[in-house]
């Protein structure tokens, strides 16, 4: 089945910075469709505790965003869905969109989940909780998720038939095909957001071997009333951990790993969690090491020194390697820079790498539109209008551009609606001209 | 014409056959997957009969290896069948057992 959307922006990437650009985009009078890939909006941000400087729930800052894009009369939001292929030119883009089959009819299904209640077979969740929580064959990706609409795993179904009985609405469909969606828009807005450094890329580190070394996002889920543990437990065995370290720069700033750059976040967040892992237990231990803190924005600094008068231990040194012990417990070998790079070890039961980001796509092939040699979206003038990009009509926002942190994606996703507003009223503008034009030359004729 | 109950589910069985052989290798696949979880499940529900017990008491009694029985744990809080009740005497572990009522046929 196709249908056909003509619109004025497209925006691809339904994170915090795609949701801000097509709802300012939307609020103008603009007509959006926001693609997202995944079942849910949100991006990364939907995953995290609390955010900093302010640690205000991350929730109840992005939740109403992500209504918001849903309930938009001027946005189309197309949730599991894919870019299939870019044709035309400037200001004049041919888009298909393939919608993947969830196997659930999405205007039938009422999010009751009374489907997923009664599936016998639970699976790692891999892509919310990191393989920490479960999820059953069919299932509402995360609490908050919009649309609240279950998907099936069809991969691990045993068409059992259970959910088909459950379901008052009859929205399960199992013979459900890919849909498409011809889009005819006058420009395109990427916001593809960015991943992480994988945590098992530096192999002297045991991300991914040793149970009880984790990352920065799952200890984001460790956090959040909504995470699978709805604690602070180790993974290896449950137990609370009471000697937390962070390992800062795991996987930025690191050559080996082919990523030169500083990736923004990972001081803050790393601060962030160590105050929070502070106030939900009070007798443990945090140590955070560092080879620089990069407090760069308003009222970062504060939060900085904060952390420190609240007792949590800054060491300036660089990690080597880590091993475990035959409790699991982390051993961290690390050179201390301001004790003339001695060499020691030091046991931890909860070892964070504080890994870093990358981008989350490469553009390129389907939008013709180049990255920087770090992977992020290439930006003619990065310091007038960091939001083009090498294609006219195209344009980009938040961490595909580059590392940033929620406040400036939400700056250069108001900027970029900014920019595409002005390239819509210009372009469109433009084209009545011309249609004026030929119909008084017409007249005249 | 409308049809009965009784036909509908007739329909509804006979093509959950028809995808089951379809999609033979997967859904072959699935069925281990399940039950092998059944299987634990069941020697998790057995030794979390009597008082609350930490991760580490049920891999010990299960011989399960703690990460996974921690996995299962957490699969079952989710979907109400097992609750936390309470912590152990050091304040290290939290303590499970299985809900009254699970929501879980
Ligand atoms: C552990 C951790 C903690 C953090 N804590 C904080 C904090 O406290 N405060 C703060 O300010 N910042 C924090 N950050 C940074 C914050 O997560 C980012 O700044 C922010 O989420 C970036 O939003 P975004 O929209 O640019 O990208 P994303 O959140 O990555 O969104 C991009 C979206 O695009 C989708 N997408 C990608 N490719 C495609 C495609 N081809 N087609 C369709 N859709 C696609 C993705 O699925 C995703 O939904 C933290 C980061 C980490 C790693």
């Amino acid at each position: 089945m196709t249908n056909t959307l003509k619109i004025d922006a497209l925006v691809v990437g339904g994170g915090i910075a795609g949701m801000q650009a097509s709802l300012d985009l939307a609020d103008q009078g603009y007509q959006v469709a926001l693609v997202e890939k995944n079942p849910s909006v949100g991006g990364m941000m939907a995953g995290l505790s609390k955010v900093f400087p302010t640690l205000d729930c991350c929730s109840c800052i992005t939740t109403p965003k992500m209504s918001a894009v849903a309930h938009h009369a001027n946005i189309s939001l197309m949730t599991y869905s894919e870019v299939q292929s870019v044709m035309g030119n400037e200001g004049d883009y041919q888009v298909r969109v393939m919608k993947k089959p969830r196997y659930v009819i999405e205007d039938e299904c009422s999010g009751c989940r009374s489907c997923e209640m009664v599936c016998p077979l639970d699976l790692p969740d891999y892509d919310n909780e990191y393989g920490r929580g479960a999820h059953r064959v069919i299932y509402v990706p995360f609490s908050t998720a919009v649309p609240q609409k279950a998907l099936i795993d069809i991969d691990n179904c045993i068409y059992c038939g259970k959910c088909l009985k459950a379901c008052t609405t009859n929205a399960i469909d199992f013979a459900q095909q890919p849909e498409y969606v011809n889009i005819e828009t006058t420009s395109i807005v990427l916001a593809t957001g960015y991943k992480t450094t994988p945590y098992d890329a530096k192999k002297e580190y045991g991300g991914g071997r040793l149970r009880n070394v984790v990352h920065g996002m799952m200890v984001e889920r460790l956090l959040a009333p909504t995470g699978a543990y709805g604690r602070q437990l180790r993974p290896s065995d449950g137990r609370q951990p009471d000697n937390i370290a962070y390992v800062q720069c795991a996987g930025s700033r690191d050559l080996t790993l082919g990523v030169d750059y500083c990736s923004r976040v990972c001081c803050m967040y790393a601060i962030k969690q160590a105050m929070l892992l502070a106030g939900a237990l009070p007798m443990a231990d945090i140590t955070i090491y560092y080879m620089d803190i990069r407090a760069f924005g308003k009222g970062y600094e504060q939060f900085y020194e904060n952390a420190k008068a609240m007792g949590i231990q800054f060491v300036k040194g660089k990690v080597a390697r880590i091993t475990e012990d035959e409790n699991q417990n982390p051993i961290l070998r690390v050179e201390l820079i301001d004790q003339n790079s001695r060499v020691v070890e030091r046991k931890h039961d909860l070892a964070v790498l504080s890994v870093g980001m990358l981008p989350g796509f490469d553009p390129n092939s389907m939008y013709g539109v180049p990255v920087d040699k770090d992977g992020f979206i290439k930006a003619p003038n990065p310091n007038i209008s960091p939001t083009l990009t090498m294609r006219e009509g195209i344009f980009a926002t938040g961490t595909a551009t580059g590392p940033m942190d929620i406040v400036d994606s939400i700056i250069t996703a108001g900027a970029v609606a900014a920019e595409a507003a002005a390239y819509i009223q210009s372009h469109n503008g433009h084209r009545q001209l011309v249609a004026e034009q030929t119909e008084r030359s017409v007249t005249h004729a | 014409m409308t049809i009965t109950d009784k036909e509908a589910a007739q329909k509804r069985t006979a093509m959950l056959a028809d995808l089951r052989k379809e999609r033979r290798e997967k859904v072959e696949h699935a069925q281990s997957l399940l039950k092998g979880q059944q299987a634990v499940r069941k020697t998790l529900s057995r030794v979390m009969q009597g008082e609350p017990r930490s991760i580490p008491e049920i891999a010990a009694a299960t011989n399960l290896p703690p990460h996974e029985v921690l996995w299962h744990i957490t699969a079952m809080k989710k979907y109400g069948e097992v609750v936390e009740d309470g912590m152990d005497e050091d304040f290290a572990f939290y303590l499970y057992r299985l809900a009254k009522e699970p929501i879980h046929e």
